[in-house]
């Protein structure tokens, strides 16, 4: 069998069965990398040195009987802002391309004593987004593409992440999220990206965006792998007090689903995406109940984008201060920092007292339900050239996006279709916090009944 | 004028005083266009109403080297 576009799952057993070895599999996604990175913009830095010696570490181990889990010896790459230690960490900004940090990310550390190997800081709008881009190209790698088309956005801000797996470059990826940017290139690029609860995944080590809204996640090829990562990724940090010391393991429980479908949820939605939204519905009633419900009137987008506005104002306010922004890539981020400077400090309280209230009203509201599903994104891919949005951030409705990233909820996104255009587009099962087993199951579920996950764009597949 | 509009052009006016010399014309519409997103937005939470016994869910603990 050929690794590109093997689940980890699989990959792993090929390694137990001597089928492949990590060093084997090491060097080929590295080959992939280094092909097909720069056609995609997806790759800012490849890590060959460190990745041979921790797959000839995983070899050795392994052969010795010392085996660390499903995650052993299999390469991954990260988003660009996660510290590592010999290697730039350059946040996709041009002001930071330089930038060397003298330790490794806790979320690095933790894959690697799972025995993963390291091959790629994957590229990323610049800022994770904080500075309010309207278009791709708004990194200093360029516009990434999804594999699906080059001539179409990858979506972000954890673009290189959900392109390089799309493209079978790497196996798994890691991103993060703030607001929408591992559920965006999930989407635009036909993989699954998960976005845990929030304090599950250390942030130790990760760009600070925004401190009480920042998760990361994996991008994977299936939901089911999602679930192995995550539980490698998972758990308590000294140096993250967000983090919970409730433990994560991966257990994909069936049951009878019941799913909650968001009132309203196609109503601005490409007709793409609406038609294979409904199309979904069938499928998931097949593994269980679905009925239809919706969220009380409250002011969901404006306490996370308040909250959002006040927090990465903060955190890059030597960066406004200073004026760095004039350097960016994207034009709309020379001067995207600067209106939030006013935000005032009762608002951004008062954000954060309704956020509390906002927990509780969805917790509430989704008791009900294993899941509520939308469409992961509204559209699918935009062209490359063209700008995706025309008014600034917080001007459109999201309410998943708010309700989950501002109250913490985990999510996945899974692919359920294409556009006559053949883009991907997506679904997203939303849970209750700390409840990642019930939604990655419903979505493996969802995946046992469908195949677009196995769907791949030709261009990429092996010869 | 309405009160939210004057207290965007007042929120406006301090970022244009504190980095005007540093942005074009064009850009400042933008920006200014920006602050007015981020009153109504704050107008929208001022209006719901809280008790003084609703907290945000921020935990702050007292540090020590050794731990609890």
């Amino acid at each position: 069998m050929n690794p590109v576009y093997t689940p980890v799952s699989e990959l792993s057993e090929m390694i137990l069965n001597q089928e492949t070895s990590p060093l084997e599999l090491t060097e080929m996604f590295l080959n992939r990398l280094e092909k097909f990175g720069l056609l995609l913009n997806s790759v800012v830095n490849i890590t060959r040195e460190r990745a041979i010696k921790e797959a000839k570490q995983a070899e050795h181990d392994i052969r010795s009987g010392k085996y660390h889990g499903p995650l052993h010896g299999i390469p991954f790459g990260v988003k660009d802002l996660l510290a590592t230690i010999n290697t730039p960490t350059t946040w996709g900004a041009k002001p930071f391309q330089k930038q060397m940090f003298t330790y490794d990310a806790t979320v690095i550390n933790k894959l690697n004593k799972a025995g993963a190997v390291l091959c790629s800081k994957l590229a990323m709008i610049e800022l994770a987004g904080g500075m309010g881009y309207k278009q791709p190209n708004a990194s200093f790698t360029g516009p990434c593409a999804t594999p699906w088309s080059l001539k179409h956005w990858s979506g972000g801000s954890s673009s290189g992440s959900g392109a390089s797996v799309s493209a079978g470059l790497i196996p798994f990826a890691i991103g993060s999220e703030t607001w929408g940017s591992i559920l965006s290139p999930a989407s635009n690029c036909g993989v699954s990206g998960l976005r845990p609860t929030y304090g599950r995944v250390s942030r130790h080590g990760a760009m600070a965006l925004s401190w009480t809204l920042d998760k990361l996640g994996p991008l994977c090829l299936t939901a089911d792998d999602c679930g192995l990562v995550l539980e490698a990724m998972a758990g308590y940090d000294k140096n993250d007090l967000s983090t919970t010391r409730k433990t994560y393991r991966y257990v994909a429980d069936t049951h009878e689903f019941r799913f909650g479908v968001l009132e309203g949820s196609t109503s601005n939605s490409d007709k793409s995406v609406a038609k294979n939204f409904e199309k979904s519905l069938k499928i998931l009633e097949k593994i269980g109940s679905v009925e239809y419900m919706d969220f009380p009137e409250y002011p969901y987008e404006a306490i996370t984008r308040t909250i959002l506005n006040a927090e990465a104002s903060s955190a890059f306010d030597e960066f406004t201060e200073t004026g760095l922004a004039s350097e960016l890539t994207a034009p709309e981020d020379h001067y995207g920092p600067y209106a939030r400077t006013i935000v005032l400090a009762k608002d951004y309280l008062k954000a954060l007292r309704l956020r509390a209230k906002m927990a509780k009203i969805a917790d509430k509201s989704m008791e009900q339900f294993d899941a509520v599903v939308a469409p992961g994104r509204s559209g699918p891919s935009t062209p490359i050239d063209e700008e995706f949005r025309k008014v600034a951030p917080g001007t459109t409705k999201d309410l998943m996006g708010a309700i989950g990233n501002g109250a913490g909820l985990p999510s996945i996104s899974v692919p359920n279709g294409f556009t006559d255009e053949g883009l991907p587009t997506s679904i997203q099962f939303m849970g209750r916090a700390y409840q990642e087993n019930r939604i990655i199951a419903a979505a493996v579920a969802y995946q046992d009944k469908t195949s677009w996950h196995r769907k791949h764009p030709k261009m990429f597949l092996p010869k | 004028m309405s009160e939210p509009k004057n207290e965007s052009e007042i929120l406006f006016t301090l970022v244009k005083q504190k980095y005007g010399d540093r942005l074009s014309e064009e850009q400042l519409i933008e920006v200014k266009s920006n602050v007015e997103k981020i009153v109504e937005t704050a107008i929208e939470l001022r209006e719901v109403k809280l008790d003084n016994s609703d907290e945000p869910f921020s935990v702050f603990i007292p540090y020590t080297r050794a731990g609890k």
